[in-house]
């Protein structure tokens, strides 16, 4: 089994005793010295962080092996806050340095093919689109308007096999449509493609599927909450249930986008912050997260879909982020490792995208910090305040589920949790798919 | 057959009953003298057949007959009683009729397995084999092209054959072994538009036709935009993300800036027609020069940010500025600064300077800012240039070489220098703190002040945050401007003492060598 978990009780053993540094290799240490080196950097202790990076830059070569790896993303992280924070001059000399090396990584924009290997590496994602996928076919059963609105960081990889599904229905295909939000802010993986683009892709393809699809872009940020997304549509539903039209099945997908949107942890934002568009009052316990639930809720969708990440960064405190994030991140590192060989172009861009979720998590604060990823728990316990219901899901979303996990590695499981479903890596939990009624 | 990753065995056992998977039969046996290719229903084994356990060890032993001539080793005796006949040694085959060998059947050796009781074991040696590999063996066959795992090497064999072959093609070529691939590839591969062109046009106009026409939707299949909401969409949608950005960052300060700022400032500032020149200029030098595109971008985008909210400004009020503007023009052309992306800068360094020097204080309000449109890039050579001038360099002395260094990445800007210079030269201190951030300071608690900002010199509302902010977008890295300033800093004034602290220079050594 993993390391990570293996040594995890094992106490700090203080980090200048051993003499040889083969002792530091394992996670456990590794995930010490990070800690260590995080509390030093918050206190200006700007030798003791030195001292620490300098053995985790010993320790941590970035084309080691994957926890060596993981280590080396935090260490950079560090590094950047540090920088960030101005508490040592000559760590900011060396978090530029790396930047430069980082830039060409960081900004790969995805093509469209690329983008659509890469979500299937793993089935980090296609874990939730196959869940998901089976749920909203049976919510929408013998609708024949169906609106689903993609709350997706993977530029509506989850359509084509939802599309490809629906149009086999019994009751033949219905009219589609599909609503995006298209986010101000870019969050990786990023695409070279617009959603205009994108769309008339989708367009064409659910045409060869012999599916009538409409596709809308409304321009809508995370930071608000998708305040202007969710305008729009209840506005369109309010136009609609006065109309003649058919009675239109609503389907709100979310797909490990909601931990973007501000959470009550998020302090106020200055002035010079601020948004003038942003509909509401500032107020400290104020949270667009949950606010966006009840928004939602008030749009009286047929079914909600809710797919994230299992794991808790929204602490204030950076080195217990530093903790759940090195607790959680490793598996990603680790999925990777059996089978995309180092130095692929494939792997790049895979940790890449991995180091800049650790950077947003360690390096970033405020509203730039937004992975503010929450267990399933508190996920669940806002649903219910906003006034859903959980459905569990059905035989089919199960068994397609464990199908598509028996098509990749071994490691890959699913955990039924009540009504729930969870992906996991290595018996951890990865990632959850809940599915919600209004109540 | 083999690559089914099931219960199922093949049936070449050495006894002729073979039988796999999970579900109880609801008819007897076969006799045994049928076929030997005849299957037995699963786990359902002649209840006169012996039943033989092994241990783990001794099912996945391979070649436990061994030769006593050779040494050459058989999974199966009779395979071994016929090496033997080549030795000329005495061999014997099992007879085939049935009636004398009773018949064996095989338990799992795990416990927990449906296979374990005798009433649902496996008919022979090598199905009882497979079947404990792959359901509690480790799966150490992988295939290279698409890194599905087998426990057993004969499976990985058959799936490597037919790996990428059978399954799902695209029309450009591509394989694919999933069906979920398939489909998301293929609504996104090009293939698809190519195959659909011809019929798209009829499907298109059918699809108008027939479409439900909705209220607040046009009944149009195609892609749509509906009317977004007004306020978010900024107007220059057109300029690439990072201007974008950027121009949110900067339209938020210069708006709070306006709102601080004397009437008669915040008017000459914002004034309509001149800024709509610096957004032609700029956006046409952006895509002009390549070298210069950074500095251009920000610069539009700042300008074109505080456009929309200037559309009120009078228009009298124009006039002091377009002249200023107009006085500097020429000049700029008689030093043969011809190219708009020079221009560019030049405008922006006159806005400040004559916003500083014709209206004290609102100008002193708007200074500080004016650093900060300069890329971050640029501003990293700019202080590594600085730092190698000398760590004991006055203030002036330091941005003067700023100046010179941001002159020369665009060719030509002998003007664009001396403004910097005047300007910097005219308000030393201020702009001292907002390039320089954290020169003069050695200990880090100092160092943590000055970075952070004193109200004093970047006003209550922007503290170093905005400032970074701005260095970010320009930069396209979220920390590239901010480190970039600070590391040139720190290679001149602290490497030194921070290798020398630790001794050994591996670490500090190699990234510093990178940054300087």
């Amino acid at each position: 089994m993993n390391k990570n978990q293996v040594h995890r009780t094992r106490p700090w053993p203080g980090f200048q005793m051993p003499k040889s540094l083969g002792s530091f290799g394992d996670a456990n240490c590794m995930e010490q010295l990070l800690v260590h080196c995080a509390n030093a950097i918050e206190t200006n202790d700007a030798t003791l962080a030195q001292q620490i990076l300098w053995v985790l830059n010993n320790i941590a070569p970035a084309d080691g092996d994957s926890n060596q790896r993981l280590t080396c993303g935090f260490l950079r992280a560090l590094i950047a806050r540090a920088a960030k924070s101005g508490t040592c001059k000559m760590l900011a000399a060396m978090a530029n340095a790396q930047n430069y090396d980082n830039l060409c990584n960081e900004t790969h924009k995805f093509s469209i093919i690329e983008l659509a290997n890469f979500v299937d590496l793993t089935p980090w994602h296609r874990f939730g689109f196959t869940a998901a996928n089976a749920t909203i076919i049976e919510a929408v059963e013998g609708y024949s308007v169906v609106h689903i609105v993609d709350l997706s960081t993977t530029h509506c990889m989850q359509i084509p096999t939802l599309l490809d599904a629906i149009a086999s229905r019994l009751e033949g295909p219905p009219l589609v449509k599909l609503t995006v939000a298209g986010a101000v802010e870019d969050a990786p993986p990023m695409l070279d493609l617009s959603y205009e683009e994108l769309g008339s892709k989708l367009v064409n393809f659910a045409r060869s599927r012999n599916i009538h699809m409409e596709f809308q872009v409304i321009s809508s940020s995370y930071a608000d909450g998708f305040s202007s997304l969710i305008e729009q549509l209840r506005m369109q539903k309010l136009m609609y249930s006065g109309g003649i039209g058919e009675p239109e099945a609503l389907v709100i997908n979310c797909h490990m986008m909601l931990h973007f949107v501000p959470d009550e942890t998020v302090p106020l934002m200055s002035d010079s912050e601020a948004n003038p568009n942003y509909p509401f009052e500032s107020s400290s316990v104020y949270s667009p997260r949950s606010t966006l639930l009840k928004a939602l809720r008030c749009l009286a969708p047929n079914v909600v879909i809710l797919v994230d990440e299992d794991a808790d960064f929204t602490s204030n405190n950076v080195a217990s982020r530093l903790r759940s994030a090195f607790n959680y991140l490793w598996i990603p590192y680790d999925t990777v490792d059996t089978f995309l060989p180092r130095g692929s172009k494939q792997r790049q861009w895979y940790e890449s995208y991995i180091y800049w979720k650790i950077q947003n998590i360690i390096a970033q604060e405020g509203l730039q910090r937004i992975e503010r990823l929450e267990p399933k728990s508190r996920w669940v316990q806002r649903m219910r305040n906003a006034d859903f219901q959980a459905v569990p899901f059905g035989e089919d979303a199960v068994s397609e589920v464990k199908a598509m996990l028996d098509e990749h590695a071994a490691g890959w499981g699913l955990k039924k949790e009540e009504d729930d479903l969870v992906l996991t890596w290595k018996g951890h939990n990865v990632a959850f798919a809940t599915a919600w009624l209004p109540a | 057959m083999p690559t089914d990753l099931d219960n199922s065995s093949t049936a070449s056992g050495e006894a002729s009953v073979s039988s796999s998977g999970n579900q109880p039969p609801p008819q007897p046996p076969p006799p045994p003298s049928t076929t030997k290719k005849k299957r037995n229903l699963p786990g359902m084994p002649d209840p006169d057949a012996e039943v033989i356990a092994l241990s783990p060890k001794t099912l996945l032993a391979t070649n436990r007959f061994v030769c006593e001539i050779c040494n050459k080793g058989f999974q199966r005796d009779q395979n071994l009683q016929l090496h033997r006949r080549g030795h000329n040694l005495p061999w014997k085959l099992r007879q085939r009729s049935g009636k004398e060998v009773k018949k064996r059947v095989y338990v799992c050796p795990e416990p927990t397995c449906v296979h374990h009781d005798p009433s649902r074991a496996l008919g022979d040696l090598t199905g009882i084999k497979k079947h404990f590999c792959r359901k509690h063996g480790e799966k150490k066959w992988k295939c290279d092209k698409c890194s599905k795992k087998y426990a057993v090497q004969s499976d990985w064999k058959a799936h490597s054959k037919i790996c990428g072959t059978r399954e799902y093609k695209c029309d450009c070529g591509t394989p694919f072994s999933r069906r979920d691939s398939f489909i998301t590839h293929r609504a996104f591969c090009d293939a698809l538009g190519d195959a659909l062109a011809e019929e798209s046009a009829k499907a298109q106009t059918q699809g108008q036709g027939s479409a439900p026409v909705k209220p607040n939707l046009e009944a149009d299949p195609k892609v749509q935009k509906p009317p977004s909401p007004p306020p978010p969409a900024p107007p220059q949608t057109s300029a690439p993300l990072a201007v974008q950005s950027s121009a949110a960052v900067l339209s938020t300060v210069l708006a709070d800036q306006a709102v601080g700022m004397k009437e008669n400032a915040s008017q000459i500032l914002e004034e309509p027609p001149v800024t709509s020149s610096l957004i032609g200029s700029s956006s046409s030098s952006t895509s002009s020069s390549s070298n210069g595109k950074t500095s251009t971008s920000v610069i539009a985008g700042l300008f074109a940010s505080s456009a929309p909210s200037s559309t009120l400004q009078p228009p009298q009020q124009s006039t002091p500025y377009t002249d200023l503007i107009r006085a500097v023009a020429p000049t700029d052309r008689s030093v043969d600064l011809g190219p708009a992306s020079s221009v560019e800068p030049i405008s922006l360094c006159l806005s400040t300077n004559h916003g500083s020097s014709l209206f004290g204080s609102a100008g002193q309000e708007r200074r500080q800012y004016a650093p900060a449109p300069q890329p971050a890039l640029s501003a990293t050579a700019l202080l590594q240039k600085a730092a190698q001038m000398g760590a004991t360099a006055t203030n002036a002395s330091l941005l003067r070489g700023l100046g010179i260094v941001s002159s020369s990445t665009s060719s030509g800007q002998q003007e664009n220098l001396q403004w910097n210079t005047n300007n910097v030269e005219h308000e030393n201190a201020s702009v001292a703190a907002g390039l320089g951030l954290g020169l003069p300071c050695d200990g880090s608690s100092g160092l943590k002040e000055l970075m952070m900002g004193t109200p004093t010199m970047f006003g209550p509302k922007h503290p170093t945050l905005d400032f970074l902010g701005l260095g970010m977008a320009a930069g396209g890295n979220p920390s590239g401007g901010f480190s970039g300033l600070m590391t040139s800093i720190g290679g001149g004034l602290d490497i030194a003492a921070a290798a020398a602290s630790f001794g050994s220079g591996d670490f500090v050594g190699k990234d510093i060598g990178q940054s300087s």
